[in-house]
């Protein structure tokens, strides 16, 4: 019915037309069931604490809160990107600088995420890590993942996605209802890094009891990991 | 004929009519074209939001019961009873806010409570917690910080008063508005 109503909207030649605007806002949605999986996990917590490393979409907040949970937001990608600046900013400020930071990856992940993740130890029930690990440097990947594992309460649960192959576009997901997402094709804000062999996302989450993935045609595998 | 006075020129009426000026008003008077201007850029009436403008700072506790609009910047502590509170594009506030309702456009660093609405616009950016009944957020807004929307349970005393006023009445735990920004 809807491919119909589509077709007869290009036929007409509605391009631009906002009913063919809005189809195409429609379109861009994708049937999750590692969010479905996720909700049925969560139901009959309650009051349980939720945190969203994706940005602040309206959607996504109010789907979780009318549910019942507070809800703890930080946009992951952008806190990096303006990590990175600040930092080139601070050494072409002073070039001397470069003599007492640590520059690897593994000293900038360090102090990266000593500002960010400051939560409380065990204090959520689940996090929404969407594909971002995909997008972070492979040791901040791995130290991110370690830090929200101290956040996760025993047995909390992580929603992530990784692509199958190196993603052409930049997008980022929102919460359209209890099994489906919208993609929002956003400017790029950090070039993708990596992509997770099975094996390598086992490792990542090691520590882990459960993990449950669930692959779909636009290559991108929807994992659910259980603590 | 009794009509005379109609056709004269207003101008003319009043020069005749005024007393002579003072120096000052004469100086006013000698440039009438910056009257109109001037009293346009100045805020006469009372209803005007107070606004703390750009490149002020202010360092301490601001409180009051009417709206305000920050496009400066505030540090300390920011409590509009009944007012709606605004933080301009310009405006950065570190500090706890409260008030009825509050629009961020700025940069906030700080609790956010907003006993009606939050709104935070696509140039806003939170760092801090939030806490309100109804929370729009536009696409492009940052929001680091948890976030409690929705209406909170009454406190303990509030409760019993209730209790005791009407039992009938069932709390009322209603969910976050969908509000009217996009995201």
């Amino acid at each position: 019915m809807f491919r119909g109503r589509w077709d007869r909207m290009r036929g007409r030649g509605l391009r631009g037309h906002p009913q063919w605007a809005a189809a195409c806002r429609a379109r861009r949605t994708r049937v999750s069931n590692g969010l479905k999986e996720l909700l049925w996990n969560l139901d009959g917590l309650g009051k349980g604490n939720l945190l969203d490393l994706g940005p602040a979409w309206q959607t996504t907040l109010s789907f979780f809160i009318e549910r019942g949970f507070r809800v703890s937001s930080e946009d992951i990608l952008r806190g990096w990107k303006g990590f990175l600046a600040e930092e080139e900013a601070r050494l072409r400020e002073d070039a001397s600088a470069i003599e007492s930071l640590d520059m690897t990856p593994g000293g900038r992940a360090v102090r990266f995420l000593n500002e960010s993740l400051q939560y409380p130890k065990s204090s959520f029930d689940a996090v929404l890590l969407w594909d971002l690990l995909d997008y972070l440097e492979p040791t901040l990947a791995k130290q991110t993942v370690a830090s929200l594992t101290e956040l996760l309460r025993p047995a909390g649960v992580v929603f992530a996605m990784f692509h199958s192959k190196k993603p052409e576009g930049f997008q980022r997901y929102r919460v359209a209802d209890s099994n489906t997402l919208q993609r929002i094709s956003t400017p790029v804000i950090c070039p993708a890094q990596k992509v997770y062999q099975n094996r390598e996302i086992q490792d990542l989450f090691g520590r882990y009891r459960t993990m449950k993935s669930f692959v779909s045609r636009d290559q991108l595998r929807e994992t659910l990991f259980i603590k | 004929m009794w009509k005379k006075e109609d056709a004269k020129p207003q101008g003319a009426v009043d020069n005749v009519a005024t007393p002579a000026p003072a120096p000052a008003s004469k100086a006013s008077a000698a440039t009438p074209a910056s009257i109109p201007l001037s009293s346009s850029a100045l805020p006469v009436s009372s209803r005007t939001p107070a606004c703390i403008s750009q490149g002020i700072r202010i360092k301490g506790e601001v409180t009051g019961s009417e709206d305000l609009f920050v496009d400066g910047l505030v540090d300390g502590k920011l409590n509009l009873t009944n007012g709606s509170l605004t933080i301009g594009p310009n405006g950065t506030v570190k500090a706890d806010v409260y008030a009825r309702e509050v629009i961020v456009r700025g940069k906030v660093e700080g609790k956010v409570t907003g006993r009606e609405k939050v709104q935070l616009w696509s140039t806003g950016q939170v760092l801090g917690e939030v806490q309100t009944d109804r929370l729009a957020i536009e696409e492009g807004a940052l929001l680091k910080g948890k976030v409690e929307a929705g209406k909170q349970p009454a406190k303990p005393s509030e409760t019993k008063a209730a209790v005791a006023v009407a039992t009938t009445k069932t709390s009322d735990t209603a969910a976050l508005s969908s509000g009217t920004a996009a995201g």
